[in-house]
Parts: structure tokens; sequence; C-alpha cells
């Protein structure tokens, strides 16, 4: 997805974050990278992602 | 173009330690020595932030009693470590590389310091490192840090000044942090060993390890050996972090007596020879891998489709994670933090919750092809990275462009955060040299809370090669250079 300036600004008054107008570009194209990653991910993953628990690799007692 | 092996700032830890042990090389005198050269050097490489000088002589004097009274530690007794200044150490400034941390001042040691003062080891000083330890710094607050090898070229993130110190004879030791690769990529730079243990391996209490999910603390050395004495040190349940592992620490040390013999290698094409690796990187893998095959291993070539995915999905929840932590210095200090980290992160703030969750399942399903393949094999193997240390100028994260954010950020990464993602140890080792005189590396993996079997093929490797025994010559900086670093 390719969020526009605007997008990306209101995006982070969601939290709060009043992005400065000469990094608005920069944080727009990274948010837009990531989330296009995300969909082409989805497009390949998206049925085994739906099979599995989203359980971060940190088993400190995991046997292995 | 080398410096020596015998000069002792260049020995072997392990061999250094020997040496203290029986007294023939008094740890004064190592510190001393490893505090000349910072002098000289440092503000050319900018590897330290803070150089605890006084304390470290102190140190080293007592520990020269101690060990002169019967009362010798163990192999790091008297041993000088440099640590990423993203560790708390108790009475010494801790800047995560930031100008807003600039007058931090922890009141405790994280427990990986604690436990290498309790070995005798001596903090020698503050390493610098990507702004809050994650790469993509533009304009460093503590200096430009410099490649040993050649001053115009990066010396890797965002362990950086760890990197650097252990190969410009700056210390015996150092301690790194990885997420992605923050360990492994300045060891492969600076032509050092570096590994990112297993996730709850070594405790990460103390440390500033906002990315809860990948954050590793780890050893960078000049050999195996030495790594091996490092995580023996650090290793261990530690009560005070909650993810790290009960699991019994194994005598490290005992794997190096191996060979190679019946073990089976996986060299992973995805991760080896994608589009783009660079022409003296492959040809140095090769020649690796012919040499593993010629030392007893079997050698297959592996695939992992799945591992291209692994740097988004790791960006997607691991800076959101890190992100998520700093907001309130987000909303207030904006412009006191680098343009690099503030940009990043701020782009992790703004991964929506759904995103996340589905990023995070998508790791299970990455971290599993990882784990399956690992059943079929002892170790996987790839470069280090793709490419040698590029020049600092073309390497900067600089994004203005959706092109500049692939090549940049996303596909530079794409040797190191599978394994990352998928919680094993992995192993950076010396691997040959340009001819331009920089670093080439390998990269070594293995099952987690496996590290007996990186250190095993990894030392093989080593003691077959001799990679190791190379030296920057930093008699031919340009003092100047230093200068004009510094900002």
């Amino acid at each position: 997805m390719k969020l526009t300036p605007d997008q990306t600004r209101m995006l982070a008054a969601t939290v709060g974050l009043d992005i400065p107008e000469e990094d608005l570009e920069n944080v727009t194209l990274r948010v837009s990278a990531l989330l296009e990653s995300m969909a082409q991910i989805e497009a390949a993953l998206g049925a085994e992602m739906d099979a599995v628990e989203p359980v971060p690799p940190v088993f400190p007692r995991e046997d292995f | 173009m080398q410096s020596s092996s015998t000069d002792p700032v260049f020995l072997s830890a392990a061999e250094q330690g020997r040496l203290i042990r029986d007294r023939k090389l008094s740890p004064v005198e190592l510190v001393q020595a490893y505090l000349a050269r910072i002098e000289r050097w440092n503000p050319v490489l900018c590897a330290y932030i803070t150089v605890c000088a006084d304390a470290a002589l102190a140190e080293a004097r007592a520990a020269e009693q101690e060990i002169a009274a019967g009362r010798w530690r163990g192999p790091l007794h008297g041993l000088p470590f440099g640590v990423k200044d993203q560790l708390n150490t108790k009475g010494v400034k801790t800047t995560l590389g930031s100008r807003i941390l600039a007058d931090n001042v922890p009141d405790h040691d994280a427990t990986v310091i604690t436990r290498l003062k309790a070995a005798g080891a001596i903090l020698i000083g503050k390493e610098n490192l990507h702004e809050f330890g994650k790469g993509g710094t533009i304009e460093f607050a503590y200096g430009q840090p410099r490649n040993p090898w050649n001053i115009e070229h990066n010396p890797a993130s965002s362990s950086s000044g760890s990197g650097i110190a252990v190969a410009s004879g700056f210390t015996s030791g150092s301690l790194g942090e990885d997420t992605g690769g923050s360990v492994r990529s300045p060891a492969a730079a600076n032509g050092v060993v570096g590994l990112r243990p297993t996730f709850g391996r070594v405790s990460r209490w103390g440390g500033v390890m906002y990315g809860w999910t990948a954050d590793v603390i780890g050893p960078l050395t000049r050999t195996i050996e030495d790594n091996a004495l490092f995580l023996q040190a650090i290793a261990g349940h530690d009560p005070k972090d909650a993810l790290s592992s009960t699991r019994p620490v194994p005598d490290y040390a005992a794997a190096l007596n191996g060979n190679l013999k019946g073990l089976t290698l996986g060299v992973v094409e995805e991760m080896t020879w994608p589009q783009g690796v660079n022409p003296e990187v492959a040809a140095a893998m090769e020649e690796a891998l012919r040499t593993l095959e010629a030392l007893g291993a079997t050698v297959t070539k592996v695939s992992l489709p799945r591992a291209k995915y692994a740097v988004p999905l790791q960006l997607l929840t691991s800076d959101s994670d890190i992100a998520a932590m700093m907001l309130k210095q987000w909303r207030t200090r904006w412009r006191e933090l680098d343009v690099g980290t503030r940009t990043r992160l701020a782009a992790g703030c703004l991964v929506p919750a759904a995103v996340y969750h589905r990023a995070m399942r998508g790791r299970a399903v990455v971290r599993r092809e990882v784990l399956d393949m690992l059943g079929t094999v002892d170790a996987l193997l790839c470069p280090t990275s793709l490419n040698p240390p590029g020049r600092i100028d073309a390497t900067k994260e600089n994004v203005d462009s959706a092109e500049a954010m692939q090549q940049k950020v996303l596909l530079r990464r794409i040797s190191t955060y599978p394994f990352s993602m998928a919680n094993v140890p992995a192993i950076a080792v010396p691997a040959g040299f340009t001819k331009t005189g920089l670093p080439l590396s390998l990269q070594i993996a293995a099952k987690p809370f496996d590290e007996t079997t990186v250190f095993r093929v990894a030392h093989v490797f080593e003691r077959s090669t001799q990679w190791h025994t190379r030296h920057p010559d930093l008699t031919k900086l340009a003092p100047a250079a230093g200068k004009e670093s510094r900002s």
C-alpha cells in the first residue's frame, strides 16, 4: 500500500507524533515499502500464516 | 599490509590469558598497550565513545596482584574488554550513541558485565554504535566509525565500534548486541569473529533491549577460541531475565577439538548466490566450500525460499517493538535524534497493530522453514554479507526514493536476518580479503542452543585458513581523517 504524506501525517497523529515536513516524505517511503512488502508476503504465505500461532521465537525452556 | 599476530595486543585472548596465568604477560602492561593505541588511533576510527583508562589500570593492577598471590580466576582474568554502549555500566556513561542520553550514567551493571568482571576481565571502554543500537544512522553523535582496513569504508552496523576495536588491537574482546545482524555484520566488515547466540542463552538484563523478541548479546573476538571463552563467561540462566534459558551451559572450548568428518553442511542458495552478489564474495564463498569439503564435511546446496521475507518481517515487528518504547522521546526530542534513526523508527511506530500481528505469524512461518532445514543438515552456510564493506558515503541509508528503500534497507540485510528470525546461533568468521584488502566473511548457523556445532565448524575452518592472523596496519592511517569525521 502506497501512502501519501497526508496519510502518514494522520497515522502519526494517532500515536501523538508530529512529523516535521522535512522528514515526512522519508517516513512515508519507509512505511509504504514495509506495507507493500507485507502485501506481497500475505499473497505468498497468507494461508500458512493463518495456520500458525504468532508466538515469538523466545522459548527459554523449549526442546529442540 | 598487516601487523603481526605476535604483538601482544594482537595475540588471541586465549593466548594472552595463558601468558597472564603463567605471569609472562602483565595485565597492567597489556592495558597500557591498548590505551596507547586507543589514544593514538581512536580519534580516527571512533571505536570508543568512553574510555575507562584510570579504572581499567586500577583493575589491571588489582588483577596482577591477585594472580601473583595465587588467586587466578580463569582464562579471562586480567584481560580488557570493550562493550557496545547499549549495555548499562555502573558509574560509566551509557549513551546508546544518542545525544539525548549524553549524560546517562546507570547505577548498575548489565548481567553480562557483572559476569565478565567476576571472571576477572577489565572494562576498558564503551564502544560506538548506531543510535539506539539499530542500523541506519546517518550522522553519528560521537564520531563517524571507520573501518581500520580502509578508513573510507564502512565498519558495518550496528555494533560498529565493537568490531573496529577488536580488529584494531584496542581490546582483547568486545560484547555487541544483535537484532538482525548487528554483531555478525561488524565482525564481517572488520575481519573478526562475531557470534549471535541463541535467544535465551545470554541474559539481556541491563541492556537496552527493546527488540524483545530478537535482541541478543554476543561476543566479537579475534579467534573462535576467544569467542567460546567469552560466551562461556556470559552464558547461562539469569533470574532477572524472564526469557533466559535454564538449560545447562556446555563446555564450549571442548567443541574446539573436533573435526568435520560426518557433518553435513547446507549452503543456502538464496542467501549465497542471489542476484547482485559481489563476485569477490562469491569467489571467497566457493573457496570456503572447497576448504570445508577438503576438511571432511559433506557440503550440499539447500533452499530456503521464504528467507527473502525475513527482512521486512523483522522490520515490521522488531522496529515497532523498539519504536513503541521510544515514543515519548520521539514526541518531544525529534530533532535531537539522527535523521536515519528518527525516520526508521517513526515508520516502526506507524505499523498498524493488525499488520504487526500478521507479521508475527509470518515470522513463525519463516522460522519453521529454517528449523525444518536444520533437521536435515548439521549447519547452514552463507556469506555474512553479500558485499565487501562499502564506502561510507555510499552506504548511508538515505531514503529518498522507493528504490533506495529497497536497495539500502531491505535487500542488503538478507544474509543475516533469516537466522535472527529463526532464533538460531550464527557466527561470522573471516574468510578472505578482496583484491583491495577488505575483509570477507563466512556465516555458519546451527540448531537453537547448538553453539558447540557453530564453534566446531568455525574453528576447523579458521585453523585451516589462518585468515584470522592478519591485522590492519594502523600506522598508515591519516590522522586528519579523524578530525574531519568528528560531528
